[in-house]
């Protein structure tokens, strides 16, 4: 028990640390963004009028006061979830930008991710189980060379063939231009059209990892002494397999997957360009292209907190599995 | 063919038996074999590397209840034996040869639904290490179910495994526990009764007390026979430990690279070792509390077995090798009841082993009688003994851990003083947690006392130290004056880096040298150590030198910044037994020419008793008793340390032999 509260105290530090780390880098990088901002759409040489730079700033609601009282407005800000206006979505607020991108990320990558996982950690246990066998060299073999394609030209690829050539999915975006966004049969079924291609090019690279990663922590456990000492005692080889081999080598990659979780809130920004897909890391790709600093630092506070929350999950979660974690802990 | 019955036995009914191919052994002619191993070879081989013999046409057997010992030095073959045995071996070694008959079933013919039946029912094992020999996030109780499970064990597991506990006297309570929550010592009871909980008929234990503190294997020991005298198995002991293995078995084979070369019954071979090897072995035992103390070691390393070698495989290290050794391949043959490979010794014409040298301990006197390492014919040289180098005084060392607003705080050690001095070895004797490594680190400055004084007098100057007040530089100047010898030769030293890298380091740190000068040094340095040519050795890499070798680099080391004080953490437990007194006769050498103080950490009072001027006994923190070795060891005033004493194995008395 005290193993938890342990990592949960840790949780609320660090949260706490990414919050205000947050709120301090900017304030510590020189310059003035409302100066920036005028005297860019001035024009370089032009001198910059005092009236445009208030105006600026009173639209884009430049803080005020001292770096405590700032703190302050700014902590409870967040717990609002008020991140202030976007400057290249103007006037839309940001967390109105994220609320429109967030979920499309979280379904097409989260989605994607845990049937990752969960294939990956089965074809590496069916490897390691049958390992030097003909299904272990298919597995270990065919991952290992799909591993070395350039992800952007498999999407590609998977582009130029389903979408340009056969035409079975739509080639770009996350809806047809003929549908409006809600929970009707039609647009789902559109969604999913369009989210077949950029899945499938995520599925296709995502089990690598973790396949390579179960398969060599399992042949390793099974090559341990208790593995070993198991089959002397005349256990069944699957019970020994799962046990004695699975059990043991999927604690590592349970903080894998975690953390791999926590970082769908940003978004897979190589995807989401190439399939053109509204996404958290299309929006990203857009905040930093327009120097958008708000919705950056939105984005990367979601980021933090989502990767800091699988964290904890991920630590939780281990303390379940391996009990040698919660005594090392708590002595 | 016996009918094999996966339903547990109730109670322990020899079996009938309904085999009729059987076939007639030699040497126990009529008796009933539980086991027969018949001409069984197992070769490793591994894609990149030679095809390596790891065990050759080894045939023996074991009849039912009886205890055999099998006694070898490591890469003997012996646990490739016994996983050969088990069927346990996986790619790249396979048995190659020759098979296993247990109970009149052919083990290595068996496919593996008929093999996974027999396992644990007729035939048990326990691991040395049972750290990992027992699933780390299964609780202890879950493995005993698994175990009753996997061979349909339904009725009154629960009765049957608390009653297993009892029998290792452990407590219930630890069936809720995970392995990680016992000792070392706890752990091997669970792994023993696991292993005795289908009621077997043969156990095979491979090096089950290695590891485990002296007292700690003392208690598992007479634990292991009395279970046996009760339930009757039998039992293939395989171990490196020639004191445990003559003190628990009847019958004890003796391995040497890939071959079994002796088998006599262990009174017998106590008495009269007909193969060299084995007297080598034995002469390299003695126990420490006679009043002369005479040990001998096997110059040499065993053969590559991954090269086809005509004649005797000892011969290179025999001291009575004649010409036709080295040509013809000796038989394992009967001789005086026993069972020897060894063309002199079948011939008759091997000496008899002198009488008189000990008391029923065989001296032999083909190997180097290790001058340097006869205690008792070097009287205390009262005048040699100059004024000490490092006091430890009246030092505490306390551990806090804090947890919340509770503070927990151990005493590593409480209130020890001593003394080195120039030129003798002071021994720390204890079990593991007894604080002998916690003092090594803070005569080093590693830690500092929490109270009390560690002070260093430099040989050539009258300043004193306060090592328990050094900071940054002034710390790493006053390393150089101390040196470690470390337990592990295997990761002392850097796998990646040659043998004249790893000396060339203190040379360049703490001597300034540079370019040729480094390699010339460090040749030197070779040969103090005895790794003559030295410029054999400099560019080798640690992996090619054996366990001996490297310990021998890992000292050449500790001498290169030329300490004063060197710290010698269990030197030689990692080594092999034959080549132990080899690497004490060098630290002594050492320690004498050079006029060192050494610190001699250890748990084993033979090897304190062979090198030390002065033992210390520590138990819990506490110094409990200190004196010259001859006294400590000869005539222990304090329980502890007559519990240390007794726990040590002793094939020369026959008092301890049960039954």
């Amino acid at each position: 028990m005290l193993y938890f509260v342990r990592r949960f105290a840790f949780f609320v530090a660090t949260l706490w640390a990414a919050v205000t780390l947050n709120f301090l880098i900017p304030r510590l990088q020189p310059g003035d963004p409302a100066e920036a901002i005028v005297s860019r759409l001035a024009g370089r040489n032009e001198a910059i009028d005092p009236a445009q730079v208030r105006a600026v700033r009173i639209m884009l609601g430049a803080p005020d006061g001292s770096l405590l009282e700032q703190y302050v407005q700014y902590l409870g800000a967040v717990a609002r979830g008020d991140f202030g206006v976007s400057y290249s979505y103007f006037p839309y607020s940001v967390t109105h930008m994220i609320g429109q991108t967030l979920l499309w990320t979280v379904i097409l990558v989260g989605v994607t991710q845990v049937i990752s996982f969960v294939v990956g950690t089965l074809l590496g246990t069916w490897a390691a189980y049958r390992r030097n066998s003909r299904v272990d060299s298919i597995i270990t073999l065919g991952s290992t060379f799909l591993g070395t394609l350039p992800f952007f030209w498999l999407a590609l690829l998977l582009i130029y063939v389903f979408a340009i050539t056969l035409r079975w999915f739509p080639e770009r975006g996350g809806y047809g231009g003929g549908s409006t966004p809600g929970w009707s049969w039609l647009f789902v079924s559109d969604a999913i059209q369009h989210s077949v291609l950029p899945a499938t090019a995520l599925l296709i690279t995502g089990p690598i990892g973790w396949i390579i990663g179960m398969r060599n922590n399992m042949v390793q456990s099974l090559g341990e002494d208790h593995a070993r000492l198991a089959l002397a005692r005349g256990l069944p080889r699957r019970r020994i397999a799962l046990t004695y081999g699975a059990r043991l080598a999927i604690l590592p990659n349970v903080t894998g997957f975690a953390i791999a979780l926590g970082g769908i809130l940003g978004g897979t920004v190589l995807v989401e360009s190439v399939f053109n897909y509204p996404g958290m890391g299309r929006l990203l790709l857009e905040a930093v292209s327009n120097r958008d600093f708000p919705l950056m630092q939105a984005i990367f506070l979601f980021t933090t907190i989502g990767v800091l929350v699988a964290n904890f999950l991920a630590d939780v979660l281990y303390g379940v599995l391996d009990p040698r974690v919660r005594r090392a802990e708590s002595t | 063919m016996n009918l094999f019955q996966p339903e547990p036995r109730g109670a322990h009914t020899p079996r009938p038996t309904l085999r009729s191919d059987e076939p007639q052994g030699e040497v126990e002619k009529g008796s009933m074999a539980l086991l027969e191993v018949e001409n069984l070879s197992v070769t490793y081989a591994p894609r990149d590397a030679p095809v390596t013999r790891a065990v050759q046409d080894v045939s023996f057997r074991i009849r039912e209840g009886e205890f055999v010992g099998l006694l070898g030095e490591s890469g003997c073959g012996k646990s490739t034996l016994g996983n050969g045995i088990l069927r346990l071996l996986s790619p790249p070694a396979r048995i190659s040869g020759g098979r296993v008959v247990l109970d009149g079933v052919d083990l290595t013919g068996a496919d593996e639904e008929r093999l996974r039946g027999l396992r644990w029912t007729n035939l048990s094992t326990v691991f040395q290490s049972s750290m990992n020999s027992l699933n780390p996030v299964l609780r202890i109780e879950a493995q005993f179910a698994e175990t009753f499970a996997a061979h349909r064990v339904g009725e009154e597991v629960g009765a049957r495994v608390v009653e297993l506990l009892r029998m290792v006297s452990l407590d219930p309570g630890v069936l809720r526990a995970y392995p990680h929550e016992l000792s070392g010592g706890m752990r091997q009871r669970v792994a023993l009764a696991l292993a005795l909980a289908l009621r077997p008929r043969l156990v095979l234990l491979d090096e089950p007390t290695t590891g485990l503190d002296v007292v700690v294997q003392r208690n598992i020991l007479d634990r292991l026979a009395t279970l046996r005298h009760e339930l009757g198995f039998a039992v293939l002991f395989i171990s490196h430990d020639l004191g445990t293995v003559l003190e628990m078995a009847d019958r004890v084979m003796v391995m040497y690279a890939g071959e079994i070369v002796e088998d006599r019954p262990a009174p017998d071979l106590v008495r009269e070792a007909q193969h060299p090897y084995t007297r080598g072995l034995l002469g390299s035992y003695a126990d420490p509390r006679s009043a002369e103390v005479r040990v001998s070691y096997i110059p040499g390393r065993p053969p590559d077995l991954s090269v086809e070698q005509p004649g005797c495989r000892f011969t290179p290290r025999c001291p009575y090798a004649e010409d036709a050794c080295g040509q013809r391949r000796p038989e394992l043959r009967p001789d005086d009841g026993g069972l020897v490979r060894c063309l002199v010794a079948q011939d008759g014409r091997l000496p008899r082993t002198p009488a008189g040298a000990g008391p029923g301990l065989p001296v032999f006197v083909g190997f180097p009688a290790a001058a340097g390492l006869d205690r008792s014919a070097d009287p205390p040289p009262e005048q040699a003994v100059g004024d000490p180098v490092l006091l430890v005084d009246d030092v505490t060392k306390r551990y806090t851990t804090r947890r919340g607003l509770r503070t927990t705080s151990v005493d590593a050690v409480r209130g020890v003083s001593l003394a080195l001095r120039p030129g003798r070895v002071t021994a720390l004797v204890g079990q593991s947690g007894s604080g002998k490594t916690t003092i090594a680190r803070l005569v080093t400055g590693v830690e500092r006392p929490t109270s009390g004084q560690v002070r260093f007098t430099a040989a050539d100057s009258t300043t004193e130290v306060r090592v328990d007040r050094l900071r940054g530089r002034a710390l790493r100047d006053y390393r150089r004056h101390v040196q470690m010898i470390f337990q592990d030769p295997f990761s002392a030293l850097n796998p990646t880096r040659t043998v004249g890298y790893a000396l060339s380091r203190p040379l360049v740190n703490y001597h300034g040298l540079r370019g040729p000068a480094v390699r010339e040094r460090a040749a030197e340095l070779l040969e103090s150590v005895g790794l003559a040519p030295a410029g054999q050795f400099l560019d080798k890499l640690p992996h090619q030198l054996s366990g001996g070798q490297r310990q021998r680099v890992v000292t050449a080391r500790a001498l290169a910044p030329e300490p004063e004080i060197l710290i010698a953490d269990e030197p030689v437990s990692m080594l092999d037994v034959s080549i132990r007194a080899e690497i004490l006769e060098l630290l002594g050498k050492l320690v004498r020419t050079r006029r060192l103080a050494m610190l001699y950490i250890t748990h084993d009072l033979l090897s304190a008793r062979l090198l030390a001027d002065e033992v210390l006994v520590l138990n819990h923190g506490d110094l409990v008793e200190q004196g010259p070795t001859l006294e400590v060891v000869g005539a222990a005033r304090d329980d502890y340390t007559r519990l240390l004493l007794d726990s040590i194995p002793n094939p020369f008395s026959a008092a301890r032999r049960p039954g």
